[in-house]
């Protein structure tokens, strides 16, 4: 059984990643945005032990620094000029932006890797269906279609490379000109199945009349709580963003980047709202940690 | 009627875009402005084939098609920034339709996705992908899609535009006032998987674009499908 933040309903899951996104996006500063970043690393790691975090790093990384370096050297315009680099300006305010966006960048990038886990297509298809129903049953074929096709695809390759036709050797024209005709040999052999497939739906009573839903996933007492719970953060979330307290002002006058008074308030229930699945995730941690020392 | 009234949407669309964009842009809010209007060239798209009936057997066959653009990055994996998913809808787009050309572009970014991994630029190759589809459709009967020349051509202008509206969700996550150098910085940086995207889509279609159409057209007669959409 599935448990912690992954068993929630995925309407649930939907408006966590909906709420987190538009916090990401709203809260422009070093602090809410560093805060972010180390929760969201934390909640990858206790997903899946930062499996994912490891195939995309280079990627990631990639990006934030570039974005980094770069966006003091477009950005001109400030009050601290802290020095000259190939005759332009560097501002103070300008780095602080650079910080922002590539803290941004990160936690997006890296939340979506969450998102991919926690979302999984069976999930992702039932969160379609509940808005347009056609195209969560086309979605389905169309997913269904993809293995097998890759298995004839391996099929058909099989029996080229007898010919002489391969993938792996010879010039790039060579090698995609073969890779297509084996996609032709797929197109043709797989149109004529698929109306095999379509009769079969055909002759199962397709489009009489309304289509029935299994439906896997019913809102339980704990759904509603999570749901109350992120509605009430989400909502004095935006509300501080509202207020001001979750971006740095850099222009006219660069607030000074430690927060004070009442951001710290706004700090703290930033991270209750991103954070929601690290306490869900965390609090089977622990009971499994514990119940295991009594046993 | 039911020619009418998807014109009618169109235009009370188009009205209700002129009417928010106009301020906006008058304000310099140009992305905002670019999002609203891709928003609403999108979702009336989706909505119509959403609430379109649609038989089982065409159905499958864009399912099928959808597919087969998803899985034809697989036999490229060894040629780096070349794969055929856009001639597939291209193509598809052509023999089928703007509608279904649409719904193919749109289905193969959806389900390709499902496989790699969503991200932030979901949203965006469905939107470029299914642009692709129905402007390839709309054009079908024409010149630029009857002759090869034209084919190439389309695919090569497309090819870059498909990079140019992926470019755009780092764009809009990043850059916070429109800054010119910034923007046409980043847009070099992927110039040359542009033109790679590009270039590969005019050597697909000038080799393949004939047989292709051919094979699906001949099966479209055969079972009589998409009979309205021509």
């Amino acid at each position: 059984m599935v448990r912690g933040f992954r068993s929630f309903h995925p309407i649930i899951l939907l408006l966590y990643y909906l709420f987190a996104m538009a916090a990401l996006m709203l809260y422009q500063h070093p602090m809410f945005l560093a805060l972010a970043t180390v929760a969201i690393l934390l909640m990858n790691f206790m997903l899946d032990g930062g499996l994912e975090l490891r195939k995309w790093r280079a990627m990631i990384l990639i990006m934030a620094v570039l974005t980094l370096v770069l966006t003091p050297f477009f950005n001109q315009r400030g009050n601290h000029l802290l020095f000259y680099l190939f005759e332009k300006q560097v501002y103070l305010e300008a780095i602080w932006q650079g910080v922002m966006i590539s803290l941004t960048l990160v936690c997006i990038l890296t939340l979506f890797l969450t998102f991919n886990l926690v979302i999984t297509p069976d999930k992702f298809v039932f969160l379609f269906s509940k808005i347009m129903p056609q195209w969560a049953l086309l979605t389905m074929l169309s997913l269904r279609f993809v293995p097998l096709l890759r298995k004839r695809l391996l099929e058909i390759g099989d029996v080229q490379s007898i010919k002489g036709f391969s993938l792996k050797t010879g010039s790039v024209k060579g090698r995609a000109q073969s890779g297509m005709l084996f996609l032709q040999t797929l197109l043709t052999w797989s149109l004529e199945e698929s109306i095999q497939t379509a009769d079969s739906m055909t002759a199962r009573g397709y489009g009489l009349g309304k289509r029935s839903k299994y439906q896997p996933y019913y809102m339980k007492k704990r759904d509603w709580l999570a749901f109350a719970f992120l509605l009430v953060s989400g909502s004095l979330v935006l509300f501080g963003w509202w207020l001001g307290d979750g971006v740095l002002t850099l222009l006219p006058v660069l607030e000074p980047v430690w927060l004070s008074g009442r951001e710290w308030l706004y700090w703290i229930l930033f991270f209750m709202m991103i954070g929601f699945p690290i306490w869900t995730e965390g609090k089977e941690m622990v009971k499994w940690k514990f119940l295991r020392r009594i046993g | 009627m039911a020619r009418q009234k998807p014109i009618l949407i169109g235009i009370s669309v188009l009205i209700l875009v002129l009417l928010v964009g106009f301020p906006l842009l008058n304000t310099e809010h140009y992305l905002a402005l670019s999002l609203l209007i891709m928003a609403s060239s999108f979702f009336p798209f989706m909505i119509s084939f959403a609430k379109k009936k649609v038989l089982s057997r065409e159905l499958v066959v864009i399912a099928i098609l959808a597919a087969i653009a998803a899985v034809s990055r697989v036999p490229f994996a060894s040629i780096p920034s070349v794969q055929p998913t856009t001639f597939v809808i291209i193509i598809s787009a052509i023999v089928l339709g703007p509608q279904s050309g649409f719904v193919v572009g749109t289905l193969a970014a959806i389900v390709s996705n499902l496989f790699l991994g969503q991200g932030p630029w979901t949203p965006w190759q469905m939107y470029a992908w299914g642009m692709i589809g129905l402007t390839a459709g709309l054009l079908g009967k024409t010149w630029i899609m009857q002759t090869r020349l034209g084919r190439c051509l389309f695919g090569f202008i497309v090819g870059i535009a498909f990079g140019w509206i992926m470019n755009l969700w780092v764009v809009i996550s990043m850059i916070q006032e429109l800054n010119w150098p910034a923007i046409i910085t980043y847009y070099s940086t992927s110039l040359y998987f542009d033109l790679a995207h590009g270039i590969s889509n005019v050597f697909f279609l000038w080799i393949f674009g004939s047989s292709w159409i051919k094979i699906i057209q001949r099966f479209k007669v055969k079972y009589g499908l998409f009979g309205t959409e021509g």
